[in-house]
């Protein structure tokens, strides 16, 4: 006992460990994620008209903006989380700012670091289409050019902003009622597309509406007869806004004929797609630049290859003629778009090739052979942009971002790929620890020698034994490197290799589900490497996953789903599925043994079920008092080892915890009354035994709460009436058996007692509480999780505004610190320090140190093979992972160990011992033969 | 640089909405330019706060803010900014006129203090204004790796008992041949008559029979301080 006392006591003065500077890095990872890329809105642009370099600029799907450097894949910047799903982005040409529209916000963004130029937003209004004005009366303008929105769902209309200030030039509303689809402009006029719907139903009629760009004035408009093909917008193809011709096209549903007209003229030219095989789906792919050739692209995509055909427009006639075919190839691929100068290029990417050819002439530029790599394993590229170098009559090099089918977003540099950023990891709703299959099977094995008897068993120890010593000629092979390394302290411990020899237990794998509908297994240990990666509609075709919830069962994980009728069960180390039959054979045992409790919310009420599914008939229901809405529970986690069941005082008394397994935390609110209500309810029982109330408290925003060991704690945000202080608040709570010091309050020592059957008054927990100042809200909390729960925990908490994790050592928020004086030198020896009303978090609690880790959802935290250590994952937008250790790291050498330098004293000793061994030794001889006196 | 706050003029049109802008001047702590673009400020009332990112002009513009009082905070990864208190009210500009406009006022405010308890005023005007916010200081994310070095080694308690012993032992009789023959006499006195000695032997015989693990166990030989021996039996049978 003491020496648990001890060593906590260690751990409280020391200091709270921080992250050190060779560490950070290393031993953490960052996805830093914008989420998969709109095709539209994604290009190659130099952040300032003298740039060397481009960048690559996006708007993802959960419309945030970011700038990537295509050399290393790394996030150059990014903006905060769209409201809305549907962005847009566009760059002027030789301009260092980008502009956006998301949902009614539009903004500059300066194009190199990512700061707000100006914004803007609309009113009631939805920023439909987004371009910018390149050239005036045909001159471009090389100062800020102005951007053109398109607004819809409210006041329709297109605005011209400045591009300067975003002040908006002049707008042009449109009172008839129609769609509004695109805006585009050619040098001397803006034309904008609706669609005419006629109230008699049918088909819509495409209209467009040329507009001065001076003045906004409507010049002319005319209608195309789409009636047989176009009913909503998705039916219209476009391209090639901000060309010399830009074009509007649209087929008919079997996708049959495919119409093209030149947007400015009122001609409809017809062609007949490919009849080889049904389309799917037809892309057009034009130019963006003004002075490039007119010429055009057209993608068909069938169920087992895709093929696509060029066009050129002439201007003067203003007709349209197919060019050349490029051939049908099996398989999928897609097409991307670059220009240089006036010439345009078109690429193929395919999975195992990337082709150029000139728009011109059907010749192949350049064809390189991909290089696979394991993370497109299976995958095929869905939509990318390119950027193509020409020199003479071939293309010398290559780079194309592509968004693969599996969510990866890679960059294929000629034939080799560059990077690949794993996008489909933004928006992550679920994650749960899994652990490696080499400690499974161990597990396993030994648990099967353990049901055996003693003579089976001894064999198939010696078998097991026989079998791992197949691994020591490998193992002695790898000693001398593996040595080496860990002297000049340069091993790098992200191989798979290190993942099966892991002594320290900090490779575990995180099975994470995202709302798409994609599960990857992703190593902790390993910065972060993606072990497997599914999507999960192949195991329930025709389900609409949306948001699935995992359950870390032993070796599989079961998936479940609103959009899924049963869950799936998909074992945690290939990431193939397991038939319900047999995951029920492997779990089902355990569960008789121990009896859970499952709660739920209904009407209002937290119900508590016996059994692992809400049953008929609840044991219990806790309802809150009227007025009062419960917002969120929190139970003590099911595995929170607990070393010591009391706190040695500073005298050497002890005060006893209440370690009530069954506990769950009630959060309700008051609307009304701006009160928050914490209740402690008995989950076996369902009696109450605690309860506090705050009021002045903002209750729309959240609060949240985190169980552990005999502590609770919970964060809330006081409302702006609070007349005595402003922010945010964290409590902290702790439950102890009784108030008085070596007592174990009215239970005593009686051997047994139920909380459920009561004989005498129940044991009610004695609660201290405190409450501090803290500078940030708080959107979520947990606690880190050890071994054995000897080392002293940290509360992990997520702030959203700063976007970081910081872990704040549970000696810090310790509600026994004394209260207006000075702590006493016994208190002092229990690491208590006087309260102060506030808590700054100190940066060095951050645990993401310099990264930004937006979006954070969910934090998890595990144990590790050391009881030190514990293992941190953070999921959301981003996803990040670490491992902490709150009392230092007492049980390995850090990196701060010079094993050269020990090496070099113990040399140095031994060559101290060869000198002064014959000093010695003559000293004893002479000391013998000298006569004594 | 600063045609951004000219361009918001059109936006600010509800009645009871007031804007401001809070600028980070370029001061010998930090260069503003070189903060990254997530850097924002916040203003806090209730409900979700009012969220504004840094503009290549250094500045967070605000739009829109309605009455209130607002805290405000500003979030940056390297360094570390002070609260500030922001009061939005609508007052008449002439005395009777019934022309309400909007004024903003900020001070310094403390976390953990009653929010009455305003600091230093930093800006008081009408729409428009321009409230400057310091940074306090630049945040260290790192713990510094305690190298090797001989002070420190020798600053070690070990080290220095070591030491003090080993010259003892050899400085100790060195110094007694040195002495002159009355001091050695009157040294060699004082150490039978145990001036020096006396009291030593105690401590030491107690520091060599020190039991540590009784001690580790909890076994004391002072007399309990609880003077109620149950519950002290109870603790000690459960720890």
């Amino acid at each position: 006992m003491r020496v648990n006392a001890a060593l906590a006591l260690a751990a409280c003065l020391a200091p709270a460990a921080a992250i050190f500077e060779d560490d950070a890095y290393h031993i953490d990872f960052h996805y830093a994620l914008l989420g998969c890329p709109k095709h539209e809105a994604t290009f190659f642009q130099k952040p300032y008209a003298a740039s060397k370099a481009s960048l690559l600029y996006t708007v993802s799907e959960n419309g945030t903006i970011g700038a990537i450097n295509p050399k290393d894949g790394a996030l150059v910047w990014r903006s905060a989380r769209g409201a809305s799903g549907n962005g847009h982005l566009r760059a002027g040409e030789d301009q260092d700012t980008v502009i956006s529209a998301v949902g009614n916000r539009i903004a500059a963004w300066s194009a190199s670091d990512g700061r707000v130029v100006w914004e803007t937003s609309i009113h009631g209004a939805v920023a439909e289409d987004l371009e910018i004005l390149e050239q005036e009366d045909g001159i471009s303008n090389n100062d800020a050019k102005d951007a053109l929105v398109l607004v819809a769902h409210g006041s329709n209309g297109v605005k011209r902003l400045d591009g300067k200030t975003g002040r908006v030039k002049w707008t042009f509303e449109d009172t008839s009622g129609d769609t509004p689809f695109q805006v585009s402009s050619s040098p001397t006029t803006l034309y904008y597309v609706s669609l005419h719907s006629p109230l008699l139903g049918g088909g819509s009629k495409i209209r467009v509406t040329s507009l001065s760009p001076i003045t906004g004035k409507k010049l002319d408009s005319y209608t195309l007869s789409s009636e047989g093909e176009v009913s909503t917008k998705e039916n219209i193809l476009f391209a090639g806004a901000n060309t010399a011709a830009p074009i509007l096209a649209w087929t008919d549903k079997a996708h049959k004929v495919l119409k093209v007209n030149i947007i400015g003229t009122k001609g409809v030219s017809s062609f007949n797609t490919p009849a080889s095989e049904s389309i799917e789906s037809i892309v057009l792919h034009a130019p963006r630049k003004v002075n490039s050739l007119p010429h055009f692209l057209v993608e068909y995509q069938t169920a087992t290859g895709h093929s696509a055909e060029v066009y050129h427009i002439d201007l003067n006639k203003n007709a349209i003629s197919q060019a050349y075919k490029l051939p049908l190839l099996k398989g999928k691929g897609t097409f991307a778009t670059s220009t240089t100068d006036a010439n345009v290029y078109f690429t193929r990417i395919t999975p195992d090739e990337v082709s150029v050819v000139a728009s011109v002439s059907h010749g192949t530029l350049g064809k390189w052979a991909m290089n696979g790599s394991p993370s497109l394993a299976g995958a095929y590229p869905v939509h990318g942009v390119a950027e193509v170098v020409v020199k003479g009559n071939s293309a010398s090099a290559i780079r194309s971002a592509a968004l693969f089918s599996n969510g990866q977003w890679a960059l294929i540099r000629n034939n080799e790929i560059a990077w690949t950023r794993p996008e489909f990891l933004s928006g992550t709703v679920s994650a749960v620890w899994a652990q490696l299959p080499e400690e499974e099977s161990l597990a396993h094995q030994l648990e099967e020698e353990h049901h055996q008897d003693a003579i089976s068993a001894y064999i198939h120890r010696v078998q097991r034994h026989l079998r791992d010593v197949e691994h020591l000629p490998a193992w002695l092979q790898n000693l001398p490197s593996r040595i080496l390394g860990s002297v000049t302290g340069q091993s790098d411990s992200s191989t798979i290799e290190e993942i099966q020899h892991d002594t320290f237990g900090f490779h575990k794998l995180v099975i994470s589900a995202t709302e798409k509908g994609r599960l990857s297994a992703l190593d902790v240990g390993s910065q972060g490497k993606i072990v497997w990666s599914i999507d999960l509609h192949q195991f329930a075709p025709g389900a609409a996953i949306t948001s699935p919830s995992l359950k870390a069962l032993r070796g599989f994980v079961e998936v479940k789903d609103p959009g899924l009728a049963s869950p799936l069960f998909i074992n945690s180390t290939t990431g193939s599925q397991i038939s319900s039959q047999h995951a029920h054979n492997q779990w089902l045992p355990n569960l008789d043994q121990e009896t859970l409790i499952t709660y739920k919310l209904s009407d209002g009420e937290l119900q508590g079920f016996l059994g692992t599914e809400p049953a008929t008939q609840p044991v219990w229901t806790f309802t809150p008092p009227p007025g009062e809405k419960i917002i969120r529970y929190t139970a003590r986690p099911a595995k929170d080892p607990v070393a010591s069941i009391g706190k040695v005082l500073g005298d050497r008394r002890v005060l006893y915890k209440y370690l009530n397994p069954n506990l769950v935390l009630v959060t309700a609110v008051s609307e009304t009354g701006r009160r928050a209500s914490i209740y402690l309810v008995d989950s076996a029982s369902g009696q109450l035994l605690h309860t506090a109330s705050h009021y002045g408290v903002d209750v729309s925003r959240s609060i949240p709460s985190t169980f552990s060991e005999n502590w609770f704690s919970y964060s809330l945000t006081l409302d702006s009436a609070s007349r005595e202080s402003r922010g945010y608040q964290l409590i902290v709570s702790e439950l102890f058996e009784s108030p008085l010091p070596d007592d174990r309050g009215p239970l005593g020592d009686s051997a047994n007692s139920s909380t459920v059957l009561p004989n005498e008054e129940a044991a009610k927990p004695h609660v201290i509480s405190q409450s501090f100042q803290i500078p940030e809200e708080i959107s979520h909390m947990t606690v880190t999780q050890t071994r054995q729960g000897i080392t002293s925990r940290e509360l992990i908490v997520t702030l959203p505004s700063s976007n970081s994790i910081v872990g704040i050592p549970r000696g810090v928020i310790d509600p026994r610190r004394p209260v207006g004086r000075d702590a006493t030198a016994q208190e002092q020896s229990e690491g208590l320090v006087k309260y102060a009303p506030i808590i700054l978090f100190d940066p060095k609690w951050h645990l993401n140190h310099k990264y930004e880790v937006a979006g954070i959802k969910d934090v998890i935290t595990s144990e590790s093979g050391l009881e030190s250590t514990s293992l941190v994952f953070a999921y959301g937008k981003d996803i990040f992972g670490t491992r902490v250790a709150p009392s230092f790291t007492f049980d390995v050498l850090g990196k701060g160990f010079n094993k050269v330098q020990m090496l070099l004293t113990v040399a140095a000793l031994f060559v101290g011992v060869l000198f002064v061994a014959p000093l010695v030794r003559r000293k004893q001889i002479n000391s013998l033969w000298t006569v004594p006196q | 640089m600063r045609t951004s706050i000219f361009a918001l003029a059109p936006l600010a049109s509800a009645a009871s909405a007031a804007r401001f802008i809070l600028h980070i001047p370029n001061t010998p702590l930090v260069n503003p330019s070189s903060l990254t673009s997530t850097t924002h400020a916040t203003l806090q009332s209730s409900g979700a706060p009012l969220d504004a990112y840094i503009t290549r002009s250094n500045s967070f513009n605000f739009n829109n803010v309605s009455v209130g009082s607002y805290l405000a905070t500003i979030h940056s990864r390297d360094y570390a900014f002070e609260p500030l208190r922001i009061d939005v009210t609508l007052e008449e500009a002439i005395e009777g006129s019934g022309d309400k406009r909007e004024k903003v006022a900020a001070w310094q405010t403390f976390l953990g203090n009653e929010w009455d308890n305003k600091g230093e005023s930093r800006g008081e005007g009408g729409n428009g204004l321009v409230i400057e916010v310091q940074p306090r200081m630049p945040k260290e994310y790192y713990q510094e790796r305690a190298g090797f070095s001989p002070l420190s080694f020798l600053k070690n308690p070990m080290i220095l008992m070591g030491l003090f012993t080993l010259i003892m032992v050899f400085g100790m009789p060195y110094l007694m041949d040195n002495m002159d023959p009355e001091t050695k006499a009157e040294f060699e006195e004082m150490q039978k008559k145990g001036v020096m000695g006396s009291g030593n032997t105690n401590t030491a015989q107690q520091i060599q029979n020190f039991d540590l693990a009784s001690w580790m166990a909890g076994k004391t030989d002072t007399p309990p301080r609880n003077p109620s021996p149950a519950p002290q039996s109870q603790g000690r049978k459960r720890g």
